[in-house]
């Protein structure tokens, strides 16, 4: 039969052998079958079945939430092995060598879930340094200065910001063979990216004609027409 | 208009017994759409296909009814054209939402969704979830896709973080799970000769996009496609695989010469979308 261990950092706290047929509960109560004592821990917080010849772990509708290897989760099926974190202790659950079911087929089949932006921001935060969580709002955006041929700055917010002669565009630029819309710089999971668009004047990215696409780094120089212009990168915090 | 050649595949795979991917072609309409369902007995295969029914549909009806529709909740930092699809997802995530809380069989469902809208001169992709976009643009591939994974979420909090297999399908967004979604959204300039390559997580974890790239370019997108499949059931098929391969202008590989030849001079006669504003 399985062992459920608890431990607190490195302490061992509790072994319990759970036995076919049995539910276990886990909480901060007394009445509680494994009882952690920690503010950290609803009253009655999970409990443990025993489930087609197996044990399955089901978070009670607790405040914090119950892990297992990481993961929140409302109700799982426990493997050998698995770690089941609830507030700052943990439950290893093991069979003795030997003793593990054979894993069912249906395990290997990766399976699609879903959780709530809350709980995977507080699953992070269970498992790596607390505090870190708003570098999950942090975002680089791009900051295009004039050199030449206007003043000011231009915050690239725009998935596609367009530059040319044309009224509506997003950086207007003067010049005879400008074209109306002369390029796009776009704003993709892998960084910016100019490209040409049209008119006699192609752009230059560091004195480099474009014909097509360039990724940008930062501190390269766009000519477009008369304007001059250098992008830089800025962090800000969504929220 | 660029000329596009177009074609989409979807397989049940090697291990599953049901397809729970959708696809939606439409050239004329220049919109393509993957979407990749989640949730037991049919339920995935319902959200999946209702993504893509209900985001067709409508992008079918604003181009019917031309500018009736317009949101008005538009988000300036996006195009018009970007605004369109991602009014679009959100009426699919609200209908996938809606269906799940009336009808107890199919509590909990949803589906991922990637969808690229072409205007004319640029592609705008957008996704929810892990199903890959990529843009082949001059002989590199990229993916202009984020997917909404723990495990991304975890790269980018820790970086050089070792890949857990636990996490890599794990999503933290999806059509149809919440009232609202917050879809990913990226609008880039075509080219003559760039090609799109869309799929599900099926393809994208036996097949590398270098590999994808290598097959997109070498045939023609119907073939591509069947390739790609095949790729994916020959290294073990354990999920639903789904592909779909955009072409953009004059195509070589799969194609007689002639027919190259010929597209590439309609193509100059009829417009290039660079000369375009």
């Amino acid at each position: 039969m399985p062992v459920l261990t608890l431990k607190f950092e490195d302490k061992l706290l509790e072994e319990r052998t759970l036995l076919d047929g049995e539910s276990v509960t886990i909480g901060r109560r007394a009445a509680n079958d494994i009882v952690i004592d920690n503010l950290g821990v609803s009253s009655t917080h999970a409990r443990i079945d025993s489930v087609d010849g197996g044990f399955q772990l089901t978070d009670l509708q607790s405040k914090n939430g119950s892990f297992v290897n990481g993961r929140l989760v409302s109700s799982c099926r426990l493997r050998d092995g698995d770690v089941i974190t609830i507030g700052k202790h943990t439950l290893v659950f093991a069979y003795a060598p030997g003793e593990a079911p054979s894993r069912d087929a249906s395990d290997f089949l990766e399976q699609t879930l879903v959780m709530g932006a809350e709980d995977y921001n507080s699953a992070l935060n269970q498992n790596y340094q607390p505090g870190k969580s708003q570098e999950l709002n942090k975002e680089t955006v791009g900051v295009l200065t004039y050199l030449a041929g206007g003043q000011g700055e231009i915050r690239l917010t725009r998935k596609l910001t367009k530059i040319g002669k044309d009224p509506d565009a997003d950086i207007p630029v003067a010049g005879f063979l400008v074209g109306k819309i002369a390029a796009t710089i776009s704003n993709r999971p892998t960084g910016y990216y100019l490209s040409y668009v049209g008119g006699m004047a192609k752009p230059r990215v560091n004195g480099a004609v474009v014909k097509e696409s360039v990724k940008l780094e930062e501190f390269d120089v766009i000519e477009v027409g008369s304007a001059k212009i250098q992008l830089t990168y800025q962090f800000i915090y969504k929220k | 208009m660029m000329v596009i050649e177009s074609a989409g595949l979807t397989d049940v795979g090697k291990k599953r017994k049901g397809n729970e991917d959708a696809l939606f072609l439409d050239d004329s309409l220049g919109l393509y759409i993957v979407a990749d369902g989640m949730g037991g007995h049919r339920a995935g295969e319902v959200a999946s296909g209702l993504v893509v029914e209900t985001l067709g549909g409508y992008m079918k009806r604003l181009r019917e009814h031309g500018d009736e529709e317009e949101p008005s909740d538009a988000d300036e930092t996006l195009s018009r054209e970007a605004n369109r699809l991602l009014t679009g997802i959100h009426l699919a995530n609200w209908s996938v939402h809606r269906l799940s809380l009336e009808n107890p069989a199919y509590r909990g469902m949803g589906s991922t969704v990637s969808a690229v809208l072409l205007t004319g001169t640029t592609a705008v992709a957008a996704n929810v979830g892990d199903s890959p976009i990529y843009l082949i643009h001059d002989g590199s591939i990229e993916a202009i896709y984020k997917p909404h994974t723990v495990q991304a979420a975890y790269g980018a909090l820790h970086h050089g973080m070792i890949e857990q297999q636990h996490l890599r399908h794990m999503l933290t967004q999806a059509m149809g799970t919440q009232t609202t979604v917050e879809a990913h959204i990226c609008e880039v300039q075509c080219f003559r000769g760039d090609i799109l390559v869309m799929g599900s997580d099926g393809l994208s974890d036996k097949v590398s996009p270098e590999e994808i790239r290598y097959v997109a370019v070498r045939n023609s997108p119907e073939r591509a496609c069947r390739l790609l499949v095949d790729m994916a059931n020959q290294r073990g098929g354990d999920d639903n695989v789904t592909v779909i391969v955009v072409k953009m202008g004059p195509v070589g590989g799969g194609r007689s010469r002639i027919a190259g030849i010929f597209a590439r001079f309609f193509s100059r006669l009829f417009g290039d979308g660079r000369a375009k504003g």
